[in-house]
């Protein structure tokens, strides 16, 4: 290029910048892969502002390991977007992506166009899927075994794998607790399962409740009750303290009399509008946080204490239409609109201690007419633990979802994986010209799950990997890694299996992933991407 | 010498120097984008270099990679400005175009070094072959478009972008899409919503229309023949808008009865907003908890924050208009629908209208492994739109896989030879120019371009005008078999902006760059 047309400042090309794109996406698997399987292990990562996080979870680890390298980006968006289909899986997917770009070097090598290889990539996962799907078990919501075994897998690789007989009837109640329609519904919105986190106590305390944890305690500076029996429960939006115009507004006192009313009235004014309250019915009260003005002050708080009233402070607008499901309740956002209608009723409000931590929750149990959703209190000996615990079950819980979407279940511990490479492979023997080729290299690529697993487990993955070819060559679909007894067993009668969308998924957004690298030839700076 | 008439800093470059620096630069451009072309052409992976913005894209569109490369060459940026007309005007094409234009220079670069032909005999040569062109073009483009014809020209621009697994899925998906417009013409009315998860094939098109928004608090969430009131107004307190209004007075009781009134001020236009006899309330800007309320009580679904954007298509799909004053109620429209309701795509709650009144408009719900495939996956549709908008509006098909091309280089060279004088060799070097464009589509492919080309060439030589490149087998073909077809339009423009920019270029002999204008501190 001439020295005034100069007009880029890279130009790294063609080959160099597969090869780069190659080697970095292979860097970002093999930086998760030691995570995979029950014998994985956790990663501690040190965030920018100096906290620890220490996760098991793919999608996790990628997230905050601020990549740079354009190709590792993608592996990290790669595995978010598992994250939002299945939820599982998500270092799963990595590794696999990192896999198939590693048999896509040794295609290129051997000439084959790109292009042509992304083709044949995205024919063999459709392959791939449609194998999967021609092994898999359908499953039925009602049999409880079947999706607490498939959570069970889930849980056995993260840190609170040993409170898996706690956790995971925990995730199982709670997404089937939420579905409107056990036969009918086809997707889970997993946020109408709350989680709630409290410091203290083991993991093993942790809790389904049928009704509303708030994490705040009950107001205690008026002296009101902490315990309420039959609540009625309202949740009010506008402010108990003295009026205020959106308006500036300033008040001219002139004399020491005026001071005096002006006393007089704001105490009025707030008696007027607790007992406003009070005439509804309501014995426990919920007030939203304003930013506007103060929501509440000393004084409307110890007027509702006198009246005997059970009050909760700072409730976030986000999560008003939480509650008001839950408790099925109506939000009152003006003085005048507040009637017995609008309550909510609960046969137990309370606050309760949480051991070994310094906190108090308010319980709701007993709800009548119990909207579709859950919460979850959560408890752990340390904020790592707690962070943890929750990431798991969020794990735990796509995967009942996952059921819920496509409701069949395949064999874990790498026998999926074996089966699809075995069947593949006999594929495309079948096949002629690059197809054939590259279906080889995707079937040999799928062998690094059953192979990491056993690696990770510290079994001799080649031996472990030939022998399962070999089950599986003899018909026995369900034969997987034993990671407890370290051999090969067969995995539908260990109970290990996992959703059939958590695999498909990983495949073909793997493949998807894979094939876009493929296709890139330059790597251009510029100003603004 | 210019130092004596020209000011501090200013460059200056003549004759052969300055020609050879644009033409240069011009085809350093048409490289860059070269390798992006056909079917197999590669994407590029754009990084930026911003310390704020470390983001990536990843894109096989000319026009999007063009647009984003820091220049300092003049010609260069003639290429690049061309390329945005081109996409523009109509949404493909804007890799040809400029690696034509960069392709015409090149040849023109061996007239003139080595024959010595002056630059304007190049240009009339070039006119001549345009005109040639053009005549040959007008041959080759057929009227009758059906609908199946759009569906092969989507496809056919969709198959040099990442999306070309799925190309008959999403070439459908465009062709209804911009059904659903009825003539409108304003892809505005597409709305494209990329949610990553899923796979590719799971991208469709919302028969009804979908929005980004939830529902208020404890309002119906499913409404059937919905009587939508699309707003654009403040529901907070109409105050007075005068900087540093207040209210003084002497008790707080009387702060209370101000209070109250501006509560009533709220009630007053949400009873007005109701006197409409809506039961679905839209709004642009925020509704609060009170009005919010209100809405709830009396079975109203409001629905706050809606863009601008998201606004203006409900107006099109609903048949409603946006108000913003509510004291005639009976000469508002209001729009219509059969059905609200809150679905979950992914992690995503998303609002849709379903069974719309006037339907003008429609939302393409893009699925896919991650945010950059959905980017680039968005810009192919768009593409893909474009060029079915501008073929509709002008309705010729031409055939694809460097058919016309090799089509209209027979035309120019047979004129060539009809041809005397100089202007006959230039005409000679924009069909070799042209011809270059199914070269560099074969190269892409990693086919034996020179064997193709040749062979194309006999078999229009013979009579067979439909031929092209099979891009599949690496052989030559009928396109018409195939079913690759292009659009006429997208293609003169092609042709029309590079012959124009190629000439433009040429032209040139001096380049005065004036000194870059002085900070302040500096003076």
């Amino acid at each position: 290029m001439a020295g005034s047309g100069d007009t880029f400042h890279d130009g790294s090309k063609g080959k160099d910048v597969r090869t780069s794109n190659i080697v970095a996406a292979k860097a970002i698997a093999n930086a998760v892969r030691t995570s995979l399987g029950p014998r994985g292990m956790d990663k501690l990562l040190q965030l920018e502002n100096g906290e620890i996080l220490i996760s098991n979870d793919g999608a996790t680890i990628l997230k905050n390991m601020k990549v740079l390298h354009p190709a590792a980006k993608m592996l990290v968006d790669l595995s978010q977007s598992q994250d939002i289909e299945a939820g599982d899986g998500t270092t799963t997917v990595v590794v696999l992506a990192g896999a198939l770009l590693n048999s896509c070097s040794a295609l290129l090598a051997k000439g084959i166009h790109p292009t042509a290889i992304a083709n044949s990539f995205m024919n063999a996962a459709d392959k791939a899927c449609e194998i999967l799907e021609g092994i898999s078990k359908p499953v039925d919501l009602a049999d409880r075994e079947s999706l607490l075994s498939s959570v069970d897998t889930c849980l056995s690789s993260k840190v609170v794998g040993q409170n898996s007989e706690v956790l995971s009837p925990i995730a199982v109640d709670s997404v089937l607790g939420v579905l409107e329609d056990i036969e009918k519904s086809r997707s889970v919105d997993l946020r109408d399962i709350r989680l709630v986190q409290q410091m203290g106590g083991t993991v093993d305390d942790t809790e389904l409740v049928e009704g509303l944890v708030l994490t705040k305690g009950s107001s205690k500076t008026g002296g009101g009750p902490s315990s309420m029996n039959n609540a009625k429960v309202a949740l009010i939006q506008y402010c108990l303290s003295a009026p205020k115009t959106d308006m500036d507004n300033n008040v001219v006192v002139s004399d020491y009399a005026a001071m005096d009313r002006i006393l007089r009235e704001e105490r009025k004014y707030i008696l007027q509008q607790c007992k406003a309250i009070k005439k509804s019915g309501a014995n426990v009260v919920l007030i939203q946080k304003s930013i506007l003005r103060d929501a509440y002050n000393e004084l409307s708080l110890h007027f509702l204490a006198k009246m005997g009233m059970l009050v909760v402070t700072d409730i976030d607008r986000a999560d008003i239409e939480f509650i008001c499901r839950t408790l099925g309740c109506t939000p009152v956002a003006h003085p005048d609109q507040m009637t017995a209608d609008k309550l909510g009723s609960a046969e137990l409000v309370a606050d309760v201690f949480m051991e070994g931590g310094s906190n108090k929750v308010v319980k709701f149990t007993g709800v009548k007419n119990l909207g579709n959703t859950m919460t979850v209190l959560l408890r752990g000996s340390n904020e790592f633990v707690l962070g943890e615990a929750e990431r798991s079950l969020h794990d735990a819980q796509c995967v009942v979802r996952s059921l819920v979407k496509k409701r069949f279940l395949i064999a874990g511990g790498g026998a999926a994986e074996t089966e699809v490479s075995l069947k593949l492979m006999e594929y495309s023997n079948e096949l002629t010209g690059m197809d054939a080729y590259c279906f080889q290299a995707f079937a040999d690529a799928l062998e690094v799950i059953p192979y990491t697993l056993a690696e990770n487990a510290g079994m001799k993955p080649i031996e472990v990997v030939t022998e399962l070819r070999k089950q599986h060559a003899e018909g026995i679909t369900g034969a997987g890694i034993n990671v407890k007894k370290g051999k090969v067993t067969d995995m539908y009668a260990m109970n290990v299996v996992q959703p059939l969308l958590v695999s498909t998924s990983a495949i073909q957004l793997a493949t998807e992933t894979v094939c876009m690298l493929m296709k890139v030839d330059d790597l251009v700076i510029v100003a603004r991407a | 010498m210019e130092s004596a008439y020209m000011s501090m800093g200013t460059e200056m470059e003549k004759g052969e120097n300055a020609r050879l620096s644009s033409l240069i630069g011009a085809m350093a451009i048409a490289d860059l984008v070269k390798t992006t072309l056909g079917p197999k052409g590669m994407d590029k992976i754009l990084q930026s270099v911003d310390p704020n913005d470390q983001s990536i894209s990843v894109t096989n569109d000319g026009a999007t990679i063009l647009s984003k490369i820091p220049l300092d060459n003049a010609a260069a940026k003639v290429l690049v400005d061309m390329s945005k007309v081109q996409d523009n005007e109509v949404g493909d094409g804007t890799t040809s175009v400029a690696v034509l234009c960069g392709e015409l220079l090149r040849e023109a670069e061996q007239l003139l070094l080595q024959q010595r032909i002056h630059p304007q005999t190049i240009c009339a040569g070039w006119r001549l072959a345009t005109k040639e062109a053009k005549a040959a073009l007008e041959i080759c483009a057929s009227d009758d478009i059906t609908r199946e014809d759009l569906v092969k020209i989507a496809s056919t621009t969709l198959s040099s972008k990442l999306v070309h697994a799925e190309k008959k899925h999403f070439a459908e998906l465009c062709v209804a899409a911009v059904e659903r417009l009825k003539g409108s013409g304003n892809l505005d009315h597409v709305q494209i919503i990329k949610l990553p998860g899923g796979s590719m094939r799971d991208s469709y098109l919302e028969d009804g229309f979908l929005l980004e928004k939830s529902i208020g608090v404890g309002q119906p969430k499913r409404l059937e023949n919905c009587k939508i009131l699309l707003a654009n107004t403040s529901m907070d307190t109409d105050k007075i808008k005068i900087y540093g209004s207040r209210v003084q007075v002497d008790s707080l009781n009387k702060v209370a009865e101000i209070e109250t009134a501006e509560k009533l001020k709220m009630k007053k236009k949400v009873d007005k907003i109701l006197a409409h006899g809506c039961n679905v309330f839209i709004n642009r800007q925020l509704i609060y908890n009170y009005p919010e309320s209100l809405f709830a009580q009396n079975n109203v679904t409001a629905i706050e924050h809606a863009d601008f954007d998201g606004i203006e298509r409900l107006a099109a799909v609903t048949g409603g208009e946006v108000v913003s004053t509510f004291d005639n109620p009976d000469k508002v429209t209001l729009g219509e629908c059969d059905l609200l309701e809150e679905i979950l795509i992914g992690e995503s709650k998303i609002l849709r209208l379903g069974g719309c009144k006037s339907g003008a408009a429609c939302s393409i719900v893009l699925r896919g492994s991650s945010n950059h495939l959905l980017d680039e996956a968005e810009r192919s549709l768009h593409d893909a739109l474009c060029i079915l908008m501008a073929t509709l509006k002008h309705p010729r098909r031409i055939y694809g896989g460097g058919c016309t091309e090799v089509a209209m280089a027979h035309a120019i060279d047979k004129a060539a030879q009809e041809t005397p004088g100089k202007q006959a060799i230039a005409m000679a070097s924009f069909a070799k120019a042209l011809l270059q464009l199914p070269m560099i589509v074969a190269d892409n492919g990693g086919y034996d371009a020179a064997e193709l080309v040749t062979q194309l060439r006999a078999a229009h030589a013979a009579g067979k005008n439909n031929y092209g490149l099979n891009m599949t087998n690496g052989t030559i073909g009928s396109m018409d078999e195939l079913g690759v077809m292009e659009s006429y339009r997208s293609k003169l423009q092609v042709l029309t902006s590079a012959a124009e920019a190629a000439e433009m270029i040429l032209r040139v002999d001096d380049i005065i760059k004036s000194a870059p204008r002085r900070r302040e501190e500096m003076m």
